[in-house]
């Protein structure tokens, strides 16, 4: 399994000088499987590069949406391999009480805010519910599960083999309770993070924003280490970063991550900012 | 612990009973008592960590409930079991028993919770002390 962000920033593309290293576009990360299935992890603005770059060759992509807020599915209608006529596209989401994946969707690919509408996609497009149950997509078992965070949100677990990558941008498993000590079945996401091979989780907020944004469905970095400590994630990926944190700033918020992934046991080479473009092969041989 | 991931309804829910000072109650699917909070046990008379998870048969009858001339209320006619098999909010005044044998005279409003998918995921209920002279709503 390998996998490279195309997007690691949260709430809004965040392009300029302050943010060229880290990366300014928004969710995005790419999975490619044994066979060459590519499996698609949300759809913010991150996946229009990830497009471009994508051989003719490649015949279907699946892409699970952990949730509509627009940083997630902004790069949607810039995906170019969309406009290929003999392209197959499924993608995968929330239910939600209200309105089919594929009707909330085109709330965004409609007029007045795009000039192209789902029906005029040359590509096939479906869309379905992401299921209750485990399901399989190529080679992968995938998991869903509802976590805490505005809006029906999901996180997925990908399994292949022995490899298990599991993937919750926005979360905060920590709002009205704390993580320490709480029994591990009431903790949010812990059974689709349990020991995954590696963790990417959301860690917008340095400890001391947080109070300013309690409920808004982010982690701080505290709390992050402390999910990823519970569920015993071998590697930690910090992820969704925050729109105002330059460079700098990450590069000192890392060095704070490390101290404190130290304190709480973990190795502090299995800890690390997402960074866009950045690959990480997970195959069992690479990965050793 | 109890290797079933709890939905997030419920976890929800008890973080929020944990976080708020009024009483309250909380039942899976399974109808068992997975939580209740430090006001609940202010009246009841145990913290939920020495009492723990308890199937319907207990917790419905470990703290009476009894109506106005002291008579047992059968079970179905509790507000939360109301909420569980009828899949509706329930409202009742009653009187419990606390584990310290105290008497308390309490209004219960009880709601059923589903999912965003639709899915039933167990009853909540609030409750709070009737004082003495205090008239419950008509």
């Amino acid at each position: 399994m390998k996998v490279k962000l195309w997007g690691a920033r949260g709430s809004v593309p965040s392009p300029g000088p302050e943010t060229l290293r880290y990366g300014g576009n928004t969710s995005c990360v790419q999975v490619t499987l044994s066979d060459g299935t590519m499996i698609v992890l949300d759809a913010g603005t991150g996946i229009r590069n990830l497009g471009l770059g994508l051989e003719t060759t490649v015949p279907r992509v699946s892409i699970l949406l952990t949730h509509l807020h627009l940083d997630h599915i902004q790069g949607l209608m810039f995906f170019a391999p969309a406009f290929r006529p003999k392209f197959d596209l499924s993608i995968w989401g929330p239910e939600a009480p209200e309105a089919s994946l594929r009707d909330r969707i085109a709330r965004y690919i409609s007029a007045p805010l795009s000039p192209v509408e789902i029906r005029e996609l040359p590509c096939h497009v479906e869309f379905m519910d992401a299921p209750h149950v485990e399901w399989d997509i190529g080679p992968a078992r995938i998991r869903a599960a509802s976590v805490t965070h505005r809006g029906p949100t999901l996180g997925y677990r990908i399994t292949e083999g022995d490899t298990s990558l599991c993937y919750i941008p926005d979360h905060e498993p920590a709002l009205g309770t704390t993580l320490d000590e709480l029994e591990p079945d009431w903790i949010s996401g812990y059974k689709l993070a349990c020991g995954a091979s590696l963790l990417i989780h959301d860690c917008q907020y340095a400890d001391g924003e947080y109070s300013d944004h309690v409920g808004w469905g982010h982690s701080r970095l505290t709390d992050t280490l402390m999910f990823a400590h519970r569920v015993e994630a071998e590697r930690l990926l910090l992820f969704h970063h925050d729109p105002m944190h330059t460079d700098d700033f990450l590069d000192a918020f890392h060095g704070a991550a490390v101290s404190g992934w130290q304190a709480l046991g973990g190795d502090p080479t299995s800890i690390e900012m997402g960074v866009e473009r950045q690959e990480i092969d997970l195959t069992p041989a690479a990965a050793a | 612990m109890n290797d079933e991931q709890k939905p997030l309804e419920l976890i929800l829910a008890r973080n929020l009973l944990s976080s708020i000072s009024t009483p309250g109650f909380l039942v899976d699917e399974h109808n068992e008592l997975v939580f209740y909070n430090d006001a609940a046990a202010a009246i009841l008379g145990k913290r939920f960590e020495e009492v723990g998870r308890l199937p319907v048969e207990e917790w419905s009858t470990m703290f009476g409930p009894f109506d106005d001339e002291g008579d047992p209320i059968p079970v179905d006619k509790l507000p939360l079991v109301v909420a569980l098999r009828h899949n509706r909010p329930s409202y009742a005044r009653l009187h419990v028993s606390s584990l310290k044998g105290e008497r308390h005279a309490i209004e219960v409003a009880a709601l059923p919770l589903v999912a965003n998918a639709g899915g039933f995921r167990g009853a909540l209920a609030i409750f709070w002390p009737i004082y003495e002279g205090e008239e419950a709503p008509a």
